[in-house]
């Protein structure tokens, strides 16, 4: 293993990329050109279009740079998990406590949580209009659900021990939910927050390509429609990217606050 | 910080589960009882028998479907500071480091942070531990847990002490030494001793901890056994006669020993 | 009354709550997209005048005429129109679904073989899943079309990378004990597969259903969102386009309907088969 700080780097796992790449030069002279690009044409055309592309203004986009598209949908995809999470945690936790409320919110959570959220994204574009605001709420939708489902295992998972020693001691019921419930499931909310953000990337672009101005995923569609085939590549290569190195940075975030666990738990997690 | 022993009195107590389809069961049933302060009293009885819950409705965490129980002259409501819990699962917040969970009693009845550090190095370095103070918990072994969770219920001054099997999952050796520990905690010299409710399913623990041993069956008090052996009790101590004749009263109370408690081919190989 | 008795109640209270507040809703809010079509269509409206239009979407054929051929729409076009498009998205995601879990599990299983395997892998792997798989949509238009063959391979691929990476982090946790148990027996590797691993991988085997269910729910609505002629997603995005807001809201509820059907049948069955867990 290749160790850079934390990260650990498996040398066998780079010859897998290595040989993903070659069989992509491989298949190059058998495949049209308007069906598969060569990486190097794919990497060099990122590159040229992220400060400025000429072209996004022919296709007609608000965007001129892959640059700003993606601080668009980035934006967009982190204001989601904000406000998403936080409702999500919410009842989450709270359902997990008051069971009146579970036999409520979990028959709902469990048709919603199962239905593709994306069917979602006509009905906001109507009733809110095509823009920021109908994307956010389709991601923030998603979100929630997800974290809902989460946060309630989290806190039905945690020993109630716990919270009846905290009691023991004369901690009052705010005292009990930030000491006790809210560390506790912690560990296994943040690794949901993991999971609704890796999904949200997806789900935040079709909504861009559905019907709003702004975006990779309006730059996705744009592209597409032109049959820019090395264009396509480079803004799915740009995002699949973004998504890995906000994971990574959101694993370490993971490890670093849940480090009173267990070493075999922090490891599966 | 001098901490006096305060006395419980349990009058009438009872609770009861209501289950749907079957009889009602009556988990402790009727019970009266006074302890006195600075005691160190142990319940011992089979499992089912309603020591657990009657612990728990000292501790107010259960609440009783008949009866009052008063501790020194407040009536219990609820949890609270004046009655120290350990529990028998691992109570000790894996999420806080080893010195936090020692102070979280104090924490939480507002001890200002200097001097709360302080009282708990002191009942760490009691108990042995320390040199863990900023230790995780996940760092400890199961022993050295409890200790932390002792060290905590004695920080935090309550006049009171409910253990519930404390020791029930940890090894031979481990549950001597912890014997040891909280005896010393219990009688420091000082003289008003804090009470101690010690439920247990082994004999062996009771006889070596109690001052006083309860027997609990079907939800009711049915024996009430006074030790008046000198501490500390070594195992030998334990073969003492008085301690023998006790002893097999306890047994003979947990239908181990009887006309047909023993099985006739252990009779036979003269065991 | 016991607790779990309750809960049903609860949420069946709640439930209705949720289509009486749709109600109330189009009450409420009269406002209409284009004449007939209100911005929030009550259930009146839904069942009747809403369902029969639905008929428009007939193709034809069966002997049965569609609307464009002159045919007036009745609720019997109606249904089969439904059934028709039903099917197209059902054909899509089932050949899909079948498809990515047979090439997913496949693989995993080849490349768990060795270690090495393994290994190598996990790299590329780590990049192909974190690729968001509706953002690819356009680029599988772009290979295969999306009438039929796109939209069976898109969901195949979401499937596909789900099975895989459930596979071969099963076949890497499975218990040693087992493994090592087998080994003093003398099993062969062959046969430690077919006799440990497999057996011993079921129950994620199951839960990567469930994830795959919703990931080719998701997969078969973005396809046919984008490009499809048919389908259920086909009928959402042509009615929003003409405002028909009352159309998409009866597919959509169709669809919570099956979805809600599907995964309740497959956690049964998952429940089932796995009964002999602790």
């Amino acid at each position: 293993m290749l160790k850079f700080g934390r990260m650990r780097l498996d040398p066998l796992g780079l010859l897998g990329v290595a040989i993903l790449i070659g069989l992509w030069f491989v298949l190059l002279p058998f495949t049209p050109r308007a069906m598969l690009p060569s990486p190097v044409q794919v990497v060099r055309y990122l590159a040229e279009s992220f400060f400025y592309a000429p072209n996004f203004r022919y296709f007609g986009l608000a965007d001129h740079s892959f640059l700003s598209a993606l601080t668009y949908t980035v934006s967009n995809v982190l204001i989601a998990v904000g406000f998403g999470s936080a409702v999500g945690i919410l009842l989450g936790l709270f359902s997990a406590r008051v069971s009146a409320l579970r036999a409520g919110t979990d028959p709902i959570a469990l048709t919603v949580g199962n239905v593709p959220i994306l069917i979602a994204s006509p009905f906001l574009l109507m009733w809110f209009g095509s823009g920021r605001l109908s994307t956010v709420l389709v991601v923030a939708f998603y979100v929630s659900v997800t974290l809902y489902v989460y946060s309630q295992r989290a806190a039905v998972n945690l020993s109630p021990v716990f919270e009846a020693s905290a009691r023991t001691f004369g901690a009052s019921t705010p005292a009990v939910v930030r000491d006790v419930l809210l560390p506790g499931t912690l560990p296994e909310i943040l690794g949901g927050i993991r999971i609704a953000l890796a999904g949200s990337w997806g789900l935040e672009a079709v909504a861009e390509l559905l019907g709003d101005q702004r975006g990779i995923g309006k730059a996705i569609r744009s592209i597409a429609t032109a049959m820019d085939v090395e264009g396509l590549f480079a803004a799915l290569l740009l995002l699949g990217l973004t998504a890995m190195i906000v994971d990574l940075a959101a694993a370490r975030l993971v490890s670093g606050l849940s480090s009173w666990r267990t070493r075999d738990e922090t490891e599966t997690a | 910080m001098q901490t006096r022993g305060n006395s419980i009195a349990f009058d009438k107590v009872s609770r009861i589960y209501r289950r749907a389809g079957q009889p009602n069961f009556r988990a402790v049933d009727n019970v009266s009882l006074t302890i006195a302060a600075g005691e160190f009293v142990c319940i011992v009885g089979p499992s089912g028998c309603g020591k657990s819950t009657l612990m728990q409705i000292c501790a107010g965490l259960v609440t009783p479907s008949d009866g009052t129980v008063l501790v020194g002259s407040t009536p219990v409501t609820g949890p609270g500071a004046d009655r120290g819990v350990v529990f028998q699962q691992d109570s000790v917040f894996p999420w806080m480091s080893v010195i936090d969970n020692v102070e979280y009693g104090l924490k939480c009845r507002g001890v200002p942070a200097r001097e709360r550090r302080e009282i708990a190095r002191e009942y760490l370095a009691r108990v042995g531990l320390g040199m863990v103070e900023t230790s995780w918990p996940k760092e400890l072994s199961g022993g050295m847990r409890k200790r932390v969770a002792i060290a905590g219920v004695f920080a935090n001054g309550s006049g009171v002490l409910l253990l519930d099997e404390p020791f029930g999952a940890l090894d031979y050796v481990t549950r001597h030494q912890l014997h040891d520990v909280l005896l010393g905690l219990w009688d420091d010299g000082t003289s008003s001793p804090r009470t101690i409710l010690f439920v247990t399913h082994d004999v062996d623990e009771a006889l070596t901890l109690g001052d006083r041993i309860l027997v609990m069956g079907s939800g009711r008090v049915v024996d009430d056994i006074a030790v008046r052996a000198a501490r500390p009790r070594t195992p030998d101590a334990l073969l003492d006669r008085d301690m023998v004749e006790i002893r097999h009263t306890l047994l003979r109370h947990l239908g181990l020993e009887g006309p047909r408690a023993r099985a006739p081919e252990l009779v036979a190989a003269g065991r | 009354m016991t607790r779990n008795k309750r809960d049903t109640i609860i949420g069946i209270v709640t439930l209705a709550c949720l289509v009486l507040a749709w109600q109330a809703l189009s009450i409420r809010f009269r406002y209409e997209i284009a004449p007939g079509v209100p911005m929030v269509p009550g259930w009146q409206v839904v069942f009747t005048s809403t369902l029969k239009s639905l008929s428009l979407y007939w193709p034809g054929g069966l002997g049965v005429q569609s609307v464009a051929e002159g045919a007036e729409p009745t609720y019997g076009r109606a249904l089969l129109a439904i059934l028709y498009h039903s099917g197209a998205t059902f054909a899509r995601l089932a050949c899909g679904m079948v498809l990515g879990m047979l090439l997913g599990t496949l693989l995993a299983l080849v490349a768990s073989w060795s270690k090495w395997g393994q290994r190598i892998v996990n790299g590329p792997m780590l990049f192909i899943r974190a690729l968001p798989l509706l953002a690819m949509i356009p680029l599988f238009q772009l290979w295969f079309g999306l009438s039929f063959l796109g939209g069976v391979v898109f969901v195949a691929y979401g499937v596909g990378v789900i099975f895989f990476t459930a596979v071969l982090n099963a076949v890497t946790n499975v218990d040693r004990v087992y493994l090592d148990n087998a080994r003093t027996f003398g099993a062969s590797k062959g046969h430690i597969y077919r006799s440990v691993i497999l057996p011993s991988i079921l129950p994620e085997f199951g839960s990567a259903m469930m994830l795959a269910l919703g990931t080719g729910w998701a997969a078969v609505m973005g396809a046919e969102f984008l490009g499809a002629q048919s389908g259920l997603g086909y009928i959402i995005v042509y009615s929003q386009s003409f405002g028909y807001l009352d159309r998409m809201f009866l597919i959509a509820c169709l669809i919570v309907v099956y979805v809600t059907v599907i995964f309740m049948a497959f956690r049964k069955l998952f429940d089932h088969l796995t009964r002999w867990k602790y």
